[in-house]
């Protein structure tokens, strides 16, 4: 009504005016009209629900956890919400994974670390109208206390872990509130790279995910990962130390690099400069010398190679094994094999789930070995190579692509994806591997393959300081510098022998993944220092 | 008389020990001698008309004939020429275990028994049935046929060879023809041949799988052709005798078998072939 009158008045009154600044006054006039109007109906609405609103005290913000009170109240973990705790009224304390609200209803998706339950908020004699919208604007990845009495579902609810029960809440606080605008959805990284693009679905990119790694961790697939991976390092100490290993600590910045300079980093040290160390090489040998007999080492490994590629990092973590032994090498291998197959069987074992959940994502044949581990000469390798018609000589070092095919050459032959090749042509090995009496051209040393890809390289080491200067003379090493390492030599050294995993690559080739930045919690790359 | 002087062995003393040395040894000749008659008492050689001079070289010219490795397996690659078998545990092939016994009697053979993670829980017998370790097995290149058996979930034993060449051969009784031609060659003459291929599939189809009713009927037909020839296809021992053997050994009807075929069995015993796999069975 206003309005017209307003109009009306122009009109009449001020037709000299020109048509803009007619324009303009109109409009100016309808914005206030509508403003007023608007406040007026939320001050009514404001109002009403005040007096309204019987479950107030049910829902909202709780003030920040500041540790001012220790309730004694247990919060249940939503993987133990199964058809058994039906009926209870529990505690529980989860993100909001999705939230949808319908009408009179809500349902949330509450999610804690890989597991997921459904919840339900309805209008009825515990929930009022006000609690459900507020329950609907709760932001996704928020954290939430839910008090909620569990109830069996007839049908199997097919999108969550939990699929037997659902949560009907009666009181919901948030405790964290996430900002309403994710860097990435949970849904877009966890999407099989094939589903994206036929639905026409966004997926998120490598570098988008490692930039936002936090959020990144949350799926389920990386939360399977890491569990994994966390599993391996135990399953590595555990079975060793069954062994009779001890478990040294090693320092990382060390004075010359151990092997060639070329790839290591240097850091500022006081007046001088240091290195970082490219493996514990060096001090589990020394410890060898010190009667320690059976040794092993968990720990950060650096490499200032600028490669870019799949599998290499510039830090990883290293697991580290070095091991005396009574008459032949084949000890050591045994010995590694052996703590390799228990690995895998623990994995098999015990981490079924977890496997399942990452192959969801990127689905992979299982993993596949024997026991004992299959052991193949290098002799035997380039013969299988040539029979494949691949040209190359007896002595080469094996390039990365025939690696690969020989992978495959095995598996067809042994159905293996765990192999070890044993006596490698001494040229290419470094200058502490121990020579092979029989055949002066190979050595005693040996790689271990996980999907045709190389993840340990080890050796007899020589323990006899004359040999050892030899080869380093040989190698055209400059004896000044490895001076400490020859002399630990001298006073009596027992034959030993050992090798280096890379912990990282380990999880990515037995889980068939294509990146070893995926099995790195925070990846460090020539490219990459954060997050 | 003392029995030394200055230290040294009394002549007459030397001359004795000699002649009871002598005697010793006349003995032995004698037992092993004894012990060989026995044998061929009970092996069907003994027979025929023949001689028993002639029927030992009959038996041990078929185990050294003119097989030669790279013969029958292609030029020498300069590695080891590994046979790759997949088995299942809860079938173990008794015919290729011995089969392999009679391999590493012939050729320097690396033999390897590993579990494939596809099985679990595989009995201590099975993984020791290749014998035991053998002294050099940390140097691969000094043998010259490797056999590597794999215990493994599949439906059908199955052998790998050459990879690039060969596609798997599945079947106990093709790789049981595959092993024996590396020991001996098959009979020259078609109709022998042929004879000796369907006793092996008789053993495997008929004995191995089929029923009570089809067993007996095999056992009938065995003791049949037993009361004819020595062996199952004539005069020599064959793969024909080894596959069906180890089938009426596993089938269990070995105590039930009629008259021919129970001393056929005590022929193939005495030969001392079969033990691996009799002690699998235990």
């Amino acid at each position: 009504m206003t309005k017209e009158d307003v109009q009306g008045a122009t009109e009449e009154e001020q037709q000299a005016q020109s048509k803009k600044a007619l324009k303009k006054q109109q409009k100016e006039a309808e914005k206030a009209a509508k403003k007023a109007e608007k406040q007026a109906k939320q001050a009514a609405e404001q109002q009403s629900t005040e007096e309204d609103d019987f479950a107030k005290d049910r829902y909202g913000v709780s003030a920040m956890v500041q540790s001012q009170q220790k309730l004694d109240r247990t919060l249940v973990r939503v993987q133990d919400l199964t058809a058994e705790k039906a009926d209870q009224l529990i505690w529980l304390r989860a993100r909001v994974h999705t939230s949808r609200a319908k009408g009179k209803q809500c349902f949330l998706v509450l999610r804690q670390q890989q597991f997921n339950v459904q919840a339900l908020v309805a209008v009825g004699d515990r929930a009022s109208k006000q609690m459900v919208k507020f329950a609907a604007n709760i932001t996704k990845e928020s954290i939430v206390d839910v008090e909620a009495a569990v109830r069996k579902v007839e049908q199997k609810i097919e999108s969550c872990s939990q699929q037997d029960v659902e949560l009907h809440i009666e009181r919901i606080f948030v405790i964290s509130q996430a900002e309403a605008r994710l860097p990435l959805q949970l849904e877009d990284a966890v999407r099989p790279d094939g589903d994206g693009e036929e639905e026409g679905r966004a997926t998120v990119n490598q570098d988008t995910k490692l930039d936002n790694r936090v959020i990144d961790l949350r799926t389920t697939t990386s939360q399977a990962i890491f569990r994994l991976q966390s599993g391996v390092c135990q399953l590595f100490r555990d079975t060793l130390t069954q062994k009779g290993f001890v478990e040294i600590q090693t320092p990382k910045i060390i004075s010359a690099a151990s092997e060639g300079g070329a790839n290591v980093f240097t850091v500022s040290y006081f007046k001088t400069s240091a290195y970082l160390a490219q493996s514990p090489q060096l001090y589990k040998q020394m410890c060898i010398c010190a009667d320690f007999d059976k040794v092993f080492c968990v720990g950060p490994v650096f490499r200032a190679e600028d490669s870019n590629t799949h599998r290499h990092l510039t830090e990883f973590v290293g697991l580290d094994i070095e091991m005396a032994f009574n008459y032949h090498y084949h000890e050591v291998i045994d010995s590694i094999t052996d703590t390799m197959v228990q690995i895998f069987k623990g994995l098999r074992d015990n981490f079924q789930t977890e496997i399942q959940t990452v192959n969801k994502q990127f689905p992979s044949e299982p993993f596949k070995f024997l026991e004992p581990t299959l052991r193949l000469e290098y002799t035997e390798a380039v013969a299988m190579l040539h029979e494949a018609g691949v040209e190359m000589g007896d002595e080469d070092d094996l390039s990365t692509p025939n690696e690969k095919l020989l992978g495959r050459l095995v598996k067809e032959k042994y159905d293996t994806d765990f192999y070890v090749l044993d006596k490698y042509p001494l040229a290419v090995r470094p200058f502490y591997t121990m020579p092979d009496p029989n055949n002066p051209k190979y050595s005693n040393s040996y790689d271990m393959f996980m999907r045709g890809e190389e993840i340990l390289s080890g050796a007899q080491r020589i323990h006899d300081a004359q040999l050892l200067t030899d080869r380093a003379t040989h190698h055209q090493i400059d004896l000044e510098k490895i001076k400490a390492y020859i002399d630990s030599f001298r006073y009596g050294a027992p034959p030993h022998g050992g090798g280096g995993i890379g912990l990282e690559r380990v999880c990515m080739l037995y889980l068939g993944l294509h990146n070893v930045r995926q099995t790195s919690m925070f990846p460090r790359d020539p490219k990459r220092l954060t997050p | 008389m003392p029995m030394y002087q200055n230290g040294e062995v009394d002549s007459a003393v030397k001359a004795l020990e000699a002649r009871q040395d002598e005697i010793m040894r006349k003995l032995y000749e004698l037992k092993a001698a004894v012990e060989g008659l026995a044998k061929t008492v009970t092996t069907p050689d003994a027979d025929l008309d023949l001689t028993v001079s002639s029927s030992l070289s009959s038996q041990s010219s078929c185990f050294k004939g003119t097989t030669d490795l790279d013969m029958q397996l292609g030029k020498d690659i300069g590695a080891l020429r590994d046979i790759v078998i997949n088995a299942n545990p809860t079938q173990p092939p008794l015919t290729l275990l011995v089969l392999h016994s009679l391999l590493c009697q012939r050729y320097r053979v690396l033999s390897t028994v590993h579990v494939h993670s596809s099985v679990s829980g595989v009995p201590p017998q099975l993984l020791s049935c290749l014998g035991p370790r053998h002294a050099d097995s940390y140097a691969r290149h000094m043998f010259q046929l490797g056999f590597t058996l794999i215990w493994k979930d599949v439906p059908k034993l199955q052998m790998k060879f050459s990879v690039q060449n060969m596609c798997p051969i599945e079947g106990e009784a093709s790789v049981a023809r595959f092993l024996f031609k590396l020991l001996a060659p098959y009979p020259s003459d078609p109709a022998v041949a042929t004879l000796v291929d369907s006793w092996v599939d008789t053993a495997f189809f008929q004995l191995a799988e089929g029923s009570a009713k089809e067993r007996a009927a095999v056992l009938r037909a065995l003791n049949s052709a037993l009361g004819r020839t020595p062996w199952l296809s004539g005069s020599e021992f064959t793969l024909a005798d080894v596959a069906c053997y180890c089938c009426v050994l596993r089938s269990g009807s070995a105590s039930a078998a009629p008259a021919n075929v129970q001393r056929w069995i005590k022929s193939c015993e005495n030969l001392g072939h079969f033990s691996p796999a009799k002690l699998l069975l235990q």
